[in-house]
C-alpha cells in the first residue's frame, strides 16, 4: 500500500471534558507545613521516656484488622483514662479495648484494661478483680463520680449499648448502664462522651456522640466510590458517604437514673455530622458549662447553655465550626486551657493530614479566632491528630501542647508512600508570646517512637510534680510516657470537691495566682482523644515558691477564693470553705 | 523500470479508489455517501489506514466518538502516528476517559517530541485527573523544551504547586521572575511563594511590583492586602483590597478579606455591607456567609447569624468539595 500523505478534515482542539475534581473520604486540604519560627535557643527541660511495658501496661489493644482496614470503625481507635478509682492518691489507668470483626476464634476477645497503679513505677492489672472484664467494640471514656459517692465511675462508648460501672469503693465495679437508663439503642456506634451538670442541681448528666449510624452490610467495599479512596489508593469508605451519627443528652433524675432530654434541649435540633470527642466546659464565661465537639469532616460545633436547660449551637457563629478559611475540617480530638493567660478558654483541635490543627483563641463572649498559623502550630501537617493537651509539660507557667499521631490506613506501609501509619508524636513549647515552638525532636526518645496512636490521657502518674502521658496505641499495649523534667521549675495541684455542685467539680474554673501572673485551668471530663485526664489540676509555677490566691468558678455558679499554698504541695478546695 | 511501475500497482489497496471518492464526498459535504463509500473501503481492505482514519475523524467530528474510537484504534495498529493517536485522544476525552485519553495523546508524544503544545494539554489533563505529579513532570519537560516562553513556566508553577512540591514551584516562579522581570505574573507568583515561606516583606515587595507593572491584574492587589490581614495591619490592608474588588467586583476571597479588616477595626456594619455584596455577587460561595453569621454574632443579632450559618451550611452541602484541595494520586499506567 502506498505512503501517500493521509489528508485530514479540520482537526479541532477541544479539550473541554469536564473538570470535576474528585473528593475522598474525610475532609482534608493539601495543607503545606508553615513556615518554622527561627528556633528560640531556650533549652527544654521536659524529656518522655516510654515506660509502659517496663511498668507493667503489657495488653495490646484490638481494633479491627491491623493489616488493612475494611470497614472505619476498624480505623478510630480508643480512648484511656487516667483515674484514681481506690483513692490512694496515685492515679491509675483504665484503657478501652476494641474488637475485630473477624472474630477471634477459639482465643479470649480482649477486654478493657484496668491497671492500678502500685505507686512505685509500675502498675498490676486489676480488670478482672475489679469486674471490668469486658469485651466489645469500646471506643471512648468518661469517668466522674456520678453519684457523688466520693469515688470515680466509669463510661464506655460501645458499637452497641454502652456500659455505666458504677465504683463500690472497695475496688470493684457494677455495671448500671441499662439499669440507668444510658446504655442507648443496641446498634449505636458511640463515640465521644462527657458528664456535665448542665442544669445545675448537683447531679451529673451526661452528653454522648455517636460517629454514625454503621452497618457492614449497608457499607460499601474499599475503593467503591470517591470516598473510599486516599491519593488514589483504595481504602475503607468514609466518614463522607457514610450515615451521619447523633448527640444524645441524658439527663440525671434525684433517684439516680437518667432520662433522655436530647429533644427537648435542643441538642436534637442539629444534624448531620460525624462526631467525636466532646468537652464539657464553660465556654463563654457566663458560669454555664458549654459542649464543644470535635467533628470529623462536618463542622464542628459548639453548644451553648441557655441557662434554661436548653441548647443552642453556635459553632460557625463564634468560629470554631472551620479553620480560619472557612473550611471544614477532620476534627478527631480537643484539649483546652489558657494558654495566652488571659483568663479565657482557648481551644485546640487536631485534625486529619493534609490539614493543620486548630488554636482557637477566645476573645471573649465566647468568639473565637483560629491561630493556629500565628501560633507556630502549622508546621507538621504531614500527620493525623488524635489525642491533644493544652498542659504545661516544663512547669514554667506557660502551657504547652502534646499531641499524638497516628495515621488511618495501614495499607501505606506496604510501601511507594510518603506517608505511614505509624507515626512520632509531638511537643510544642509555648513561648509565652502567643507562638509555639516544636520541640518534639529534644523531648526524649519516647516521642520519636512511631505508633499508630489515638487516645492520650495527661497525669502526673508518679507523682513527682510534672505531667506524664499514656497514649493508645492501635494492635499495641499503651505507652506510658515518664515525663523526666529536670531544672528548678515549681507546680502546684489543685483537686476540687464540690458540694452544691456535683462532687467532681467538674465544670469548675479555677484560676491562679503566683509570682504576679495569673493562670487558668478548667476542670474537665473527657478531653484528648475520647480519653480523660487527671481532674486534678496541674499548674506550673515557674520560679514562684508559692501560690498567692486561688480563685475557683463552681459549676453551681458560685465563685469562691481560697489562700494558696507553698509550691510543691496539693490544695484540696472544697466548695463553700473560700471566702465569697 | 516498468518492474518498478509493475511492484507500485500491485502495492495500490484496492481500497484506495473508494477512500479517495468518499473523501471527495466528504469534502463536498456529503458525509452519508463518504461514510457508505469507507465503509465499502474498510470491507474490502480491513487494514486501509486511510479509510480507518478519515472515517474515524468524520465519525469523531460528527459525535460519534465510541465508533471513532473503535476505528482510530484500528488505524493506530495498522500505522502508529501523532495523529491517530492525537485524534484517539480527544475521542477519549469526549467519552470523560481521561486516562485513556492521556494514554493515547503520551503515544502521540514520541512522534513530535518538542510539541509543546501537546505537552501542556497533557500536563493540564493531567491535573485535571488529580495525576498532579505527572502534570508536574510533563510540564518541566516542556519547559525544556521552550525555557523562554513565559506561560510554560506558569504551568510548570501551577503543577508543582498542586503535586505538593512547593520548593519546586517556588524555585520555579523565582527562576520565572529571573527571566521575566517586567511580568507582572511572574512577580506575583515569586510574591506569593515567598509569602507562603514567610518571608513577609520580600513578598509585599514583588507583590507590589506585580500591581505597578500591570494595575488591571486584580491578584496581586488582593494577595497584597491579603497578606497584611494576616499581619495584623488592617488599615494599610484596606485600599489594596479595595483596589482589588474595583478590577473584580465578584472575587469574594478579596471581599472576605476586607471584610476581615474592617471587623478588626470595629466598623462591623461596613464588613457587613461587604458581605453581603459578596453574598450578591458570586451566590453559590459559603465563605460569605460564614464571616456574616460571625459579623451578626458579634453585632449580638443571633436571629440573623443562624440564618447566615444555615446558608452557608447549605451552600456547601450543595457544592461538596469546592472549598478543598483534590488529593493527588498515582496515574495508573494500565
Amino acid at each position: 500500500m502506498g505512503h501517500k500523505p493521509v489528508r485530514v478534515f479540520l482537526l479541532f482542539l477541544l479539550f473541554c471534558a469536564a473538570g470535576r475534581l474528585l473528593s475522598q473520604g474525610v475532609a482534608t486540604r493539601n495543607a503545606p507545613a508553615a513556615p518554622r519560627g527561627a528556633p528560640s535557643g531556650r533549652p527544654f527541660a521536659a524529656t518522655f521516656d516510654d515506660i509502659g511495658t517496663k511498668a507493667g501496661l503489657t495488653s495490646p489493644v484490638i481494633v479491627g484488622n491491623a493489616a488493612a482496614k475494611k470497614y472505619i470503625i476498624e480505623a478510630n481507635g480508643t480512648g484511656l483514662a487516667a483515674i484514681d478509682f481506690d483513692r490512694d492518691g496515685w492515679v491509675d489507668l483504665f484503657v478501652v479495648n476494641s474488637s475485630r470483626l473477624e472474630g477471634f476464634g477459639n482465643t479470649t476477645p480482649p477486654t478493657n484494661r484496668l491497671y492500678r497503679n502500685t505507686g512505685k513505677g509500675a502498675f498490676t492489672d486489676v480488670t478482672k478483680t475489679a469486674g471490668l472484664d469486658r469485651a466489645g467494640w469500646g471506643n471512648g471514656v468518661c469517668v466522674a463520680d456520678i453519684d457523688n459517692d466520693g469515688d470515680d465511675d466509669i463510661f464506655v462508648t460501645y458499637w452497641g449499648p454502652n456500659l455505666l460501672f458504677l465504683n463500690s469503693g472497695k475496688g470493684t465495679f457494677e455495671e448500671a448502664g441499662a439499669r440507668l437508663g444510658v446504655a442507648g439503642p443496641p446498634k449505636e456506634w458511640s463515640s465521644g462522651c462527657t458528664f456535665l451538670d448542665y442544669d445545675r442541681d448537683g447531679r451529673l448528666d451526661l452528653f454522648v456522640t455517636s460517629y454514625q449510624q454503621f452497618d457492614p452490610a449497608t457499607t460499601p467495599a474499599p475503593g467503591k466510590t470517591s470516598n473510599c479512596e486516599w491519593k488514589g489508593m483504595p481504602v475503607f469508605c468514609g466518614p463522607r458517604g457514610l450515615p451521619f451519627g447523633r448527640a444524645t443528652l441524658f439527663h440525671q433524675r434525684s433517684d439516680g437514673t437518667f432520662e433522655d432530654v436530647t429533644q427537648a434541649s435542643g441538642i436534637g435540633a442539629i444534624q448531620g455530622f460525624y462526631a467525636f470527642t466532646a468537652v464539657a466546659a464553660d465556654f463563654n464565661g457566663d458560669g454555664w458549662i458549654d459542649i464543644y465537639i470535635a467533628c470529623d469532616s462536618t463542622p464542628s460545633m459548639l453548644f451553648r447553655n441557655e441557662k434554661n436547660g436548653r441548647f443552642r449551637e453556635f459553632g460557625v457563629e463564634t468560629g470554631v465550626a472551620f479553620n480560619e478559611h472557612g473550611f471544614e475540617q477532620g476534627g478527631m480530638g480537643v484539649g483546652v486551657g489558657d494558654y495566652n493567660r488571659d483568663g479565657l478558654l482557648d481551644i485546640v483541635k487536631t485534625n486529619f493530614a493534609g490539614d493543620h490543627p486548630n488554636l482557637f483563641r477566645n476573645i471573649g463572649g465566647g468568639i473565637f479566632e483560629d491561630s493556629v498559623l500565628s501560633a507556630g502550630l502549622a508546621v507538621n501537617p504531614q500527620y493525623v491528630g488524635w489525642g491533644v493537651a493544652l498542659l504545661d509539660l516544663d512547669n514554667d507557667g506557660w502551657q504547652d501542647i502534646f499531641q499524638v499521631n497516628g495515621h488511618v490506613y495501614p495499607e501505606l506501609d506496604r510501601g511507594g508512600r510518603n506517608e505511614t501509619y505509624r507515626q512520632p508524636w509531638l511537643a510544642y513549647r509555648n513561648l509565652g508570646d502567643g507562638r509555639f515552638e516544636d520541640v518534639s525532636v529534644v523531648a526524649g526518645s519516647g516521642i520519636g517512637v512511631k505508633h499508630s496512636s489515638r487516645g492520650a490521657a495527661f497525669a502526673d502518674f508518679d507523682n513527682d510534680g510534672n505531667i506524664d502521658v499514656a497514649v493508645m496505641n492501635m494492635g499495641e499495649p499503651p505507652s506510658l510516657l515518664r515525663n523526666a523534667l529536670t531544672g528548678s521549675m515549681r507546680w502546684i495541684k489543685v483537686a476540687l470537691e464540690g458540694v452544691l455542685s456535683n462532687r467532681s467539680a467538674i465544670g469548675a474554673v479555677v484560676t491562679i495566682e503566683a509570682g504576679g501572673v495569673r493562670q487558668t485551668l478548667p476542670v474537665l471530663c473527657q478531653s484528648s482523644f475520647l480519653s480523660q485526664n487527671e481532674r486534678r489540676l496541674h499548674f506550673g509555677l515557674g520560679q514562684a515558691a508559692r501560690v498567692d490566691l486561688v480563685r475557683v468558678q463552681w459549676p453551681s455558679g458560685k465563685t469562691e477564693t481560697f489562700d494558696g499554698g507553698t509550691a510543691g504541695t496539693t490544695l484540696n478546695l472544697k466548695e463553700g470553705a473560700g471566702r465569697k | 523500470m516498468t518492474r518498478l511501475l509493475l511492484a507500485a500497482l500491485l502495492m495500490q489497496s484496492p481500497a484506495d479508489p473508494l477512500a479517495d471518492r468518499a473523501l471527495a464526498a466528504a469534502q463536498q459535504g456529503d458525509g452519508p455517501a463518504a461514510a457508505r463509500l469507507w465503509q465499502q473501503a474498510i470491507a474490502q481492505d480491513p487494514r486501509h489506514y486511510d479509510s480507518l482514519f478519515n472515517y474515524g475523524v468524520y465519525l469523531h467530528r460528527n459525535g460519534a466518538q465510541r465508533e471513532a474510537v473503535a476505528l482510530l484504534d484500528r488505524a493506530a495498529a495498522v500505522r502508529p502516528g501523532y495523529q491517530v493517536h492525537l485524534i484517539r485522544g480527544m475521542n477519549f476525552q469526549q467519552l470523560e476517559r481521561r486516562e485513556e485519553a492521556i494514554r493515547a495523546w503520551r503515544q502521540a508524544l514520541p512522534f513530535q517530541p518538542r510539541n509543546v503544545k501537546l505537552m501542556q494539554v497533557l500536563s493540564v489533563e493531567y491535573s485535571r485527573g488529580r495525576y498532579f505529579q505527572e502534570a508536574a513532570a510533563i510540564a518541566r519537560e516542556a519547559l525544556k523544551v521552550a525555557p523562554d516562553d513565559e506561560n510554560l513556566y506558569l504551568l510548570a508553577i501551577k503543577a508543582h504547586h498542586d503535586a505538593g512540591d512547593l520548593p519546586a514551584a517556588a524555585e520555579l516562579a523565582a527562576g520565572a521572575v529571573r527571566r521575566f522581570p517586567n511580568s507582572a505574573r511572574a512577580q506575583f507568583e515569586h510574591g506569593y511563594y515567598l509569602q507562603k515561606r514567610g518571608v513577609t516583606e520580600t513578598a509585599l515587595q514583588h507583590l507590589h511590583l506585580a500591581m505597578d507593572l500591570d494595575p488591571r491584574y486584580e491578584e496581586p492587589f488582593f494577595f497584597y492586602g491579603d497578606l497584611l490581614v494576616k499581619l495584623s495591619q488592617w488599615e494599610k490592608a484596606l485600599a489594596p483590597l479595595r483596589k482589588a474588588l474595583e478590577i473584580r467586583p465578584d472575587y469574594s476571597p478579596a471581599r472576605v478579606a476586607l471584610s476581615r479588616a474592617l471587623m478588626n477595626l470595629g466598623q462591623l456594619p461596613a464588613a457587613l455591607d461587604e458581605l453581603k455584596q459578596a453574598a450578591r455577587l458570586d451566590p453559590n460561595n459559603a465563605q460569605p456567609w460564614v464571616m456574616l453569621s460571625q459579623i451578626y454574632f458579634r453585632m449580638g443579632q443571633e436571629d440573623e447569624a443562624r440564618i447566615a450559618k444555615e446558608t452557608s451550611l447549605r451552600l456547601r452541602r450543595e457544592n461538596p468539595g469546592v472549598l478543598e484541595a483534590a488529593q493527588p494520586r498515582p496515574f495508573p499506567e494500565r
